[in-house]
This record gives C-alpha cells, structure tokens and sequence, in this order.
C-alpha cells in the first residue's frame, strides 16, 4: 500500500495477523488480517482512523473484542506499534452502549479510569475536569449517568477512555442513532480525537458507510465468501480502501465530491454479496 | 406571501379529567389526583369498618382504649423495644450473611453452595424449631436465629439474582479500564446493585416482620409484641388483639418507609432510570 504525495507510511501501529475464531462449532472468523501504519504528513501532527466495514451479523464485534483483548482468537494474533502485545486493558474501547458506572457521577467516572490508570487523585480529577470542559461537559460532571442525553453519554465515554493515554481506541458503531448534527460532531470528534497524537489510532466498527468514509483514512471491508452464490462461513478481509491514495481524505465537503459518491455507491454494491 | 404560525395554544386540561386519568390504564396522575385517590380509600375503609356488622371488629373507640390499656398496663413499649431489637439483630446478620453468599456466586467454585443454600427457602420454620433449639440452647438466641434463617434464605435468592444478571457489558467495561478483577467485584458487584440489595433488603424486612409473631411465640419469656398478642389472644380480648395488629402495621410501615429515605440517600441514581407513565 503506498500513500500520497505528502503522506508518507511509517511503522506499524496495529496488526492483525491471520485471526479466526469458532463459536459453538459455527466458524465466525477465518483467516482476517490486516495491518494499520502510521501515517506521517509533514508539518501536522496526523494520527489514523481506520474504519472496519461489514454488514450486521458478519462478526465485527466479535474481531473488535479480539482487538480489545477481550476475547482471544482459536488462531492468529494482534499486536501493536512495535510488535507489543495488546491485553485488555491497554486499548481503549467505547461500546455501542456508551457504558459508564451508573451509581457514580460523570466526573467519578472519569476520575476512576485515571487512578485505575495509575495516576495520582489529585491529577485524575484536574485531567478529568479539563477532558469534561474540552467535550463541553464540564456543567455535567455532577450529573449521574441516566440524566445525559446519548450524544452526552458518547463523549462522556470517549472522554473516560481518554484519561490515560493509550494509542488505541476502539469505537463500536459510534454513528448508529445519531441526527445529522450529533452525527458530524462525533466525526468531528474522532478526527480530532486521532489527531492529539501521531501514532493515535482509532478503529471505528460500523456498516455506517457514508460516515466510515468520512472519517477514515483506511477502510477494511468485513465479509463471507460467496461459492455458488452462498456464503461461505468466516468473514475475512474482502476489501481494503486506501482513502489518501484515492484522494478521499484529509479533505473538506468530502460527501459532495463525485469520487466520494461512486465509491460509496460501489462500496454499498459490495455489502449485499459480503 | 409568508406563512406566519402563532404557537399554538394548549388546551387546558381540567381537575375532572385530571382525575377521569385515575381510571385509565397506564396513565400517570398528578399528586393533587393521587391525594383524592388516596382520601377516598381511606374514607372508604372507614365506613367500611363503621357499618360491618361484625362483632368481632372493634370500634374506633374501642381501639383506641385498648391501646391505652396495653401501654400503661401491659408495658407495650417495653415489648416494642424487644421486638425491635430483634428484628434489627436478626436483619444485621441476614445481610452480612446473604450478601457475602450472593457476592460469592462470582466464584464459580461456590455458586452450586449458594444456590443449594438458596433452595432452603422452602423449609419453613416451623419444623426448625427443634434442631435450632438445641444448637442454640433457646431463648433469644433461638428467635434470632430462625429468624435470621428465615430471611436469609430468600434474601440470597433475589440478591444472587441480581448479581447474576449484572450484564457482562459492565465487567468488559472495567476490564478495558485496566481494573483487576478485585477492583470489578468492588465496583460492579458490590457498589453497582447496592441500590438492588437496598430494595431486596426492604423486602426481607417486611417478611421478617410478618414472621416476627410466630418466632416469638416460641419463646414466649422474652416477651415482645409477637408474644403480647398471643396471650391477648389466648383470653380473647379481641380489642387488644386489633390494637397490637394496628402498631404491628404502622412499626412496619415505619421501618419500610426508613428503608425507601435509605435508599434515597444511599443510591440517589436509582430514582433516574425509572420511568413514569
């Protein structure tokens, strides 16, 4: 995979080695592998969103919680930047369900990941209180859980994984749900969330392709096999789209382009054989 | 030309179909409604009580003697205080008991223990007295233990419920905080149904209560209001018998009440998920 002019490839930052996984017999996963570099653009400071396409029921939530070392794989492995093993715990991970400690406030919550975290109280709660003001909850850190609205609840678990620092972050179907204004400002988000460090990297599991587009620099399409026009079990990686080398990141008013529509139109064509 | 839109006004909705709600299903009643319903009741039951022709049931006034006789008498305040002693004895150890077997059922070493234990519910007391009489030598032991044993039993049922259905979402969740799994039972067992335990408890309370009479019928020595109202029984003095009912009912309705500020207290998050028809 090359990349652009003015994109260069580093090392890399997440890769995911051959992993298959069996569940009561049924093969789920079979053989999915892929890597993740780190993309350097000079002058900026760039981090990577890797967006992992694939219809409901293909096993994208079972491959993101072999990514976020909850589960393990019958076979293959995943690693991190420079071959580090990645155990649960070390990822950061947001589930569909935005969870959050329902019988502490937001800014416990926050406060919590930090000294499990390990740091200090005192820095966990100043750390926490600056994450709560830059997502624009910091008159919601003495509200508990159930009061926020959805969009809240979202950052209020983004801002939670970013108490400590981590390289990778897991989001499970962060777009599903959303209007089209909580919608941009969650791509928005996860951009700038990827771009506080070079080597951030953010995997994004959805079947939201429009805004997996949006917001990723690499997309991975998810799927089965087809053999006599049935699909075969374990989804495997069927596609890889390299957005900076089509000239489909980094950009602005990039859902109004001509290149952005055809590509999503056969990127959707792809989805009905995965 | 622009189309204007003035916001429109809404109807207002009158006292009788506030209260017509009352009497449709599914519908939320303001507290103005829920004070008529509530006065109607309890004006009803007084009629009721009235008019029975029952000889059985004493009159208002009849109560209210009786009551004054038990009190300066019968030295009810005394036996209240036995009896209270006892139920919240017996309520200490339950939870000490059942919560620690419920937390438990997280090893999966000790959860066919917990749910064997948990099946003991259908013992009743009664058949019990015997064997706890001579582990225990009787006396007020022997009432707090049947009754602890009577608590407990369904206490560790509901409460290893609740733990049971935690949703693995929330232990994945503080796995992938970096949390040990000591810091998990802290936080997702223990701390996060803490307000579950509170409304399981005020259940076994109010169970506890109702069997207050009969664990100390049998030992009646100790004395309580359990004990009380057998021997006001026992020379039909029905009057005393209803009066000892009446404080029965409004010690329990105390107590529950003092659970539900409890819980308030303690878990103020509890009241946010529920929500109003």
């Amino acid at each position: 995979m090359t990349a652009s002019p003015g994109v260069a490839n580093g090392e890399i930052v997440l890769s995911v080695d051959d992993v298959s996984l069996r569940l009561s017999g049924n093969l789920i996963l079979d053989g999915v592998t892929f890597n993740v570099r780190d993309r350097i653009r000079v002058g900026t400071v760039t981090g990577q969103v890797v967006g992992l396409l694939g219809p409901s029921g293909v096993g994208k939530t079972r491959l993101f919680r072999i990514i976020a070392g909850l589960d393990s794989p019958d076979r293959g492995a995943i690693t991190g930047i420079k071959s580090g093993e990645l155990p649960a715990g070390t990822v950061g991970v947001v589930f569909q369900d935005y969870p959050l400690l329902r019988h502490r406030t937001v800014l416990s919550n926050l406060v919590l990941a930090g000294t499990i975290g390990g740091l200090e109280a005192g820095a966990s709660r100043a750390r926490a209180a600056k994450l709560l003001a830059s997502f624009g909850l910091a008159e919601r850190g003495d509200y508990y859980p159930a009061r926020l609205s959805g969009g809240q609840r979202q950052r209020a678990a983004i801002a939670q994984q970013l108490m400590v620092p981590r390289p990778l972050l897991l989001l499970d179907e962060p777009f599903s749900g959303l209007d089209p204004a909580a919608l941009d400002d969650v791509m928005k988000l996860i951009v700038e969330v990827a771009n506080l460090d070079e080597l951030n990297t953010i995997v994004v599991v959805t079947h939201d392709i429009r805004s997996a587009m949006t917001v990723s620099d690499t997309l991975f399409l998810l799927g089965r096999n087809r053999k006599e026009g049935k699909a075969v079990p374990g989804a495997r990686i069927q596609e890889t789209y390299d957005m900076v080398e089509l000239g489909l990141a980094y950009r602005t008013n990039l859902q109004s382009a001509p290149e952005f529509v055809e590509l999503e139109r056969a990127i959707k064509a792809k989805f009905r054989e995965l | 030309m622009a189309a204007t839109s003035q916001p429109r006004a809404q109807p207002k909705v009158s006292r009788g179909s506030k209260i017509l709600r009352a009497f449709q299903p599914n519908r939320a009643v303001d507290g103005f409604t829920w004070s008529i319903l509530v006065g109607f009741w309890i004006a009803t039951a007084w009629v009721v009580w009235m008019s029975l022709p029952f000889k059985s049931l004493p009159t208002p006034s009849e109560l209210w003697s009786a009551l004054g006789s038990l009190w300066w008498e019968h030295g009810m305040g005394p036996e209240m205080f036995s009896t209270l002693k006892l139920i919240t004895h017996a309520t200490v150890l339950t939870v000490a008991i059942s919560l620690a077997l419920s937390y438990a059922t997280v090893i999966p070493f000790l959860r066919p223990l917990v749910e064997g234990l948990s099946k003991l519910r259908f013992l009743g007391l009664t058949g019990l007295v015997f064997p706890f009489t001579l582990v225990t030598g009787g006396g007020y032991t022997l009432k707090v233990a049947l009754l602890t044993f009577g608590m407990a039993s369904f206490f560790i049922t509901s409460m290893a419920q609740v733990v049971v259905e935690i949703p693995r979402s929330e232990f994945d969740h503080m796995r992938v905080l970096g949390a040990k799994e000591g810091r998990i039972l802290w936080e997702v067992v223990i701390r996060g149904t803490l307000d579950r335990a509170l409304d399981v408890l005020r259940q076994n309370v109010a169970m506890g209560w109702a069997m207050i009479t009969m664990v100390e019928g049998i030992s009646r020595a100790e004395g309580g209001i359990g004990a009380l109202i057998l021997n006001q029984n026992k020379h039909f003095r029905l009057a005393e018998v209803y009066a000892i009912l009446l404080v029965i009912l409004v010690l329990g309705l105390v107590m529950d009440y003092a659970m539900g500020v409890l819980t308030n207290v303690l878990c103020p998050y509890s009241r946010l998920g529920r929500v109003e028809r």
